[in-house]
């Protein structure tokens, strides 16, 4: 994939994204390779969780999901020390099964599992569930405190995204940006990204062009990051630079999200080129419903989103939205939720309007 | 072990993460010097160099200053450089990543690299030659250490990213002055000025193997602060006067419990506390004018130490046993040698440049899966005999023996025998492991087969893992999956497809 722009003079530096992607896999097929040999090698199942959440994030593999179950599963058989439920609560984590993440912790805490590597799990599933926000918070700017690094900073940073505190979220991650001294591309363009988001969907009055800095930053420094690509195109399409944005998903096809086709179904309609988009949409209809299949938990809030939109299905938006409420009942997952059922209730209301679903969510 | 993953910092980029550093005298040519550094552990075959980082080898010019329990090896000022930089990745015409490079000579002279060019590069005159790029790692470590139990090899068929310098020795180090030098190698960053403070002097370096990992952060003693990061910032040959004493406290503590770790004490306090101080002095010390072998490693710090004068180069060599010698020191100071459960790495080194092994293959997966309607153990009571014929490719299966270790050999309906070896078997969980003996194109082969539930139905896993042999990687892939899916969908008409 080919960086749009170059990070700038003032940004950190890091190792080129092309060479990083490389080595990421690199190191993620050194890993597997060496649990095959031996699955107790001390350290080897957590740096394979570390690089398959890499990936996940980074690059956009949803099967990095299922190859993290094959691990869990694997691991827990050969492995009976209190190594298994940590790295079991990792891997159910990454995938959204929280409730099964605590049992796991739960468990490593019976065995004697070191509270710090409790206590770390236990606040980001608390956060991604948006529970007992006062804790997390204090506990988020502890930490902060002790490091002052980056991985401390873009958590707080979220976290304070998450509260509505948009301008010390800013801060927050300005401060992860600044205070970097690695040479790795992916926290920074993690951090890039963040602020992308905050700017671009979570503010009261989104600013598209300065979310649009931030995703071009991410994507510079990490030309595969589909994420930020996907989240770019989609300002360029608003803008209506659809070439820009088809430019911007086309590398990103390869990576198996099917967002990446859903948004560029979207561009290609707006070129009016409806027979290519609606291949586009099945294929992402059919990617999103494989994910599901799997990971029901780990992609509702995406395809709720699809289903919502091109996808036109609200009454499964809704009922994916409702999954995610009942998971994780963040206020964004509550507004995503409230947004879906007072569509789907339009939607049905036009055809029928004794199906007309109700709007109250439950959390 | 060794230096690998020494630090949360060295951790974040595996290119900048070095593992170990060598010197010797090149066994092709007794006039020449070879320095060594490796990075990235466990890297895989596609593994690059950081296009940022200053890959250098530092070698500086050594006297002993003290002998005994006053033991010291003072280095000079000046400071022999080799220092290598790459480039963002070209494609070759069929789409090949490339990486190019440069090395800066101590004379600033340049010498440019292509990565993985197995004959490197020399200079005009043949003073200089260096090689870059992946090779077998030549570390091995085969103990769980904190409790001396052996194991096998724990980095076996593990590569490295290698850079190897290759000079004359006479023209280089002027040996007029002396010939004993302290080598290290360290991986620094852009010393640009960030935001909120000065740039990082460095992401890793290392002198002799194991000074963080074993001594700065020893396993064996719990909720010790984590002082790798501190240690990877300190200026090698100076490191800070005022941080000096927490290092020499905890090289002290460290080496203290080694000791103990037999339960016999060797080491007298005085001893830990004059050895701590050479530790402090990082460096690895080799000296040109005598001889280096796989066995000379550490002599010189132990001789002096002990009084002597000491008969080695010292130095590295690519396969010193250089983890049992160090723990053998350690542990009995060299009362009984501590050989661990592999006496060599995967691959021995070579004898010509660039002396560190070619890299290891891969080790390749194939994993497939299916859904089906119908309770686990009633699927696992058809697949779960080592010895049932239920795949519709096998034409008869012959068994020899029982439990763990009974073979099977399978008759396919093609005529092929193979023959595999149950190592694993747990019928409350559902899988078996078992590992490949003859019959097809593979080493190192293993097969797990699992049924695992899944809703009101179960999910079938057939993995292996395998080298290939005879044949391609992608061949033996092929065949396996279709093997594996043949299988799997065979179980489909018996117990219906989950929905």
């Amino acid at each position: 994939m080919t960086a749009f722009a170059e990070p700038d003079r003032a940004a950190p530096s890091a190792t080129d994204g092309e060479i990083a992607a490389i080595n990421l896999e690199s190191a993620r097929r050194g890993a597997w390779a060496r649990f095959a040999q031996d699955p107790l090698l001390p350290g080897v199942a957590e740096a394979i969780v570390d690089t398959e959440r890499l990936v996940l994030q980074n690059l956009g593999d949803p099967a990095a999901i299922d190859r993290l179950d094959a691990l869990a599963s694997q691991f827990a058989r050969e492995d009976e020390s209190l190594r298994a439920p940590l790295v079991q609560a990792e891997v159910a984590s990454t995938a959204h099964r929280f409730a099964d993440a605590r049992g796991h912790l739960a468990r490593a805490a019976q065995m004697g599992a070191p509270r710090a590597a409790i206590e770390r799990q236990a606040l980001a599933i608390d956060q991604a569930c948006g529970v007992k926000p006062d804790a997390v918070l204090a506990a988020r700017r502890v930490f902060v405190r002790a490091s002052g690094r980056l991985e401390d900073l873009v958590p707080l940073g979220a976290l304070l995204a998450d509260l509505e505190r948009f301008t010390e979220a800013d801060a927050v991650y300005r401060q992860a940006f600044s205070a970097y001294d690695d040479v790795s591309p992916f926290p920074l363009a993690w951090t890039c990204f963040q602020l992308g988001m905050l700017w671009g969907e979570l503010v009261p009055m989104p600013d598209p062009d300065v979310a649009a800095f931030w995703y071009r930053r991410a994507v510079a420094y990490l030309p595969s990051y589909v994420k930020a690509r996907v989240h770019l195109a989609e300002i360029y399409a608003s803008q209506g630079r659809t070439a820009d944005a088809e430019a911007l998903l086309l590398p990103a096809l390869s990576s198996g999200d099917p967002e990446v086709r859903w948004r560029l179904a979207d561009v290609l309609i707006a070129q009016g080129r409806s027979d290519e988009a609606e291949k586009q949409l099945d294929a992402a209809r059919s990617g999103f419903d494989q994910l599901l299949e799997r990971h029901l938990l780990a992609f509702a809030d995406h395809a709720a989103e699809f289903y919502a939109g091109s996808g036109n299905d609200c009454r499964r938006a809704l009922e994916l939205a409702r999954t995610n409420v009942a998971n994780r009942p963040t206020r964004r997952a509550i507004k995503q939720a409230h947004a879906i059922a007072e569509l789907a209730g339009e939607a049905v209301s036009e055809s029928d309007p004794r199906e007309a679903p109700s709007v109250a969510i439950s959390a | 072990m060794s230096d690998h993953v020494d630090g949360p910092r060295s951790i974040g980029d595996p290119a900048a993460d070095i593992t170990d550093l060598f010197a010797f005298v090149s066994p092709a040519n007794p006039a020449r010097t070879v320095l060594a550094m490796d990075v990235f552990p466990s890297a895989g075959e596609d593994a690059m160099f950081s296009n940022i980082i200053d890959y250098a080898i530092a070698v500086r010019r050594v006297s002993v200053a003290g002998v005994g329990n006053a033991a010291k090896f003072q280095p000079e000022d000046d400071e022999i450089r080799f220092s290598c930089r790459f480039e963002t990745l070209k494609r070759d015409t069929a789409g090949k990543a490339i990486q190019c490079g440069v090395c800066q000579l101590p004379d600033g002279r340049e010498l440019l690299l292509t990565v993985n060019e197995e004959k490197g590069t020399s200079t005009s005159e043949g003073d200089v030659r260096v090689f870059a790029g992946l090779r077998s790692d030549p570390f091995y470590l085969a103990w769980d250490i904190g409790i001396l139990k052996k194991l096998p090899n724990l980095l076996q068929h593990t590569n490295v990213l290698s850079i190897v310098v290759e000079f004359d020795t006479r023209r280089v180090l002027d040996l007029a002055k002396g010939s004993l030098f302290g080598a290290v190698a360290e991986t620094v960053p852009p010393q640009k000025r960030g935001l909120l403070g000065p740039a990082i002097s460095r992401i890793d370096w290392v002198g002799r193997p194991e000074q963080t990992n074993m001594r700065l952060n020893n396993p064996a003693m719990s909720e010790i602060n984590d002082l790798r990061d501190l240690w990877n910032q300190q200026t090698p040959f100076a490191v800070s006067k005022v941080l000096q004493p927490l290092f020499l406290q905890r090289l002290k503590d460290s080496h203290a419990t080694w000791d103990m770790l037999d339960g016999k004490p060797d080491w007298t306090p005085e001893a830990i506390a004059a050895t701590a101080n050479v530790f402090l002095d990082d460096f690895l010390l080799f000296d040109v004018a005598k001889p280096i072998d796989d066995r000379s490693h550490l002599e010189i710090e132990k001789s002096t130490l002990s009084g002597h004068p000491y008969q080695t180069g010292g130095g590295r060599t690519v396969d010193a046993n250089s983890i049992d010698i160090l723990l053998t020191w350690l542990v009995n100071k060299d009362r009984e040698f501590l050989l661990g459960g592999s006496t060599g790495a995967t691959k021995p080194g070579m004898k010509v440049f660039p002396y560190f092994a070619t890299p290891n293959t891969e080790l390749q997966t194939v994993a497939e899966s299916v859904e089906l309607a119908a309770a686990p153990d009633d699927v696992w009571s058809l697949i779960g005999q080592f010895g049932g014929a239920w795949h519709p490719l096998t034409a008869r299966i012959e068994m020899t023996g029982a439990g763990i270790g009974q073979l099977r050999t399978i008759l396919t309906i093609d005529g092929r025998r193979i023959v595999e070896r149950l190592e694993a078997i747990d019928d409350a969980k559902r899988f078996f492991r078992y590992t490949n003996i003859a019959g097809m194109a593979v080493s190192h082969y293993t097969g797990t087969l699992e049924v695992r539930p899944k809703g009101s139905g179960c999910v079938v896993d057939w993995r292996a893992q395998f080298l290939a042999a005879n044949n391609t990687d992608r061949a033996m892939k092929v065949m396996l999956s279709t093997l594996f899916k043949t299988g799997l969908d065979s179980l489909k008409p018996r117990f219906g497809v989950a929905r």
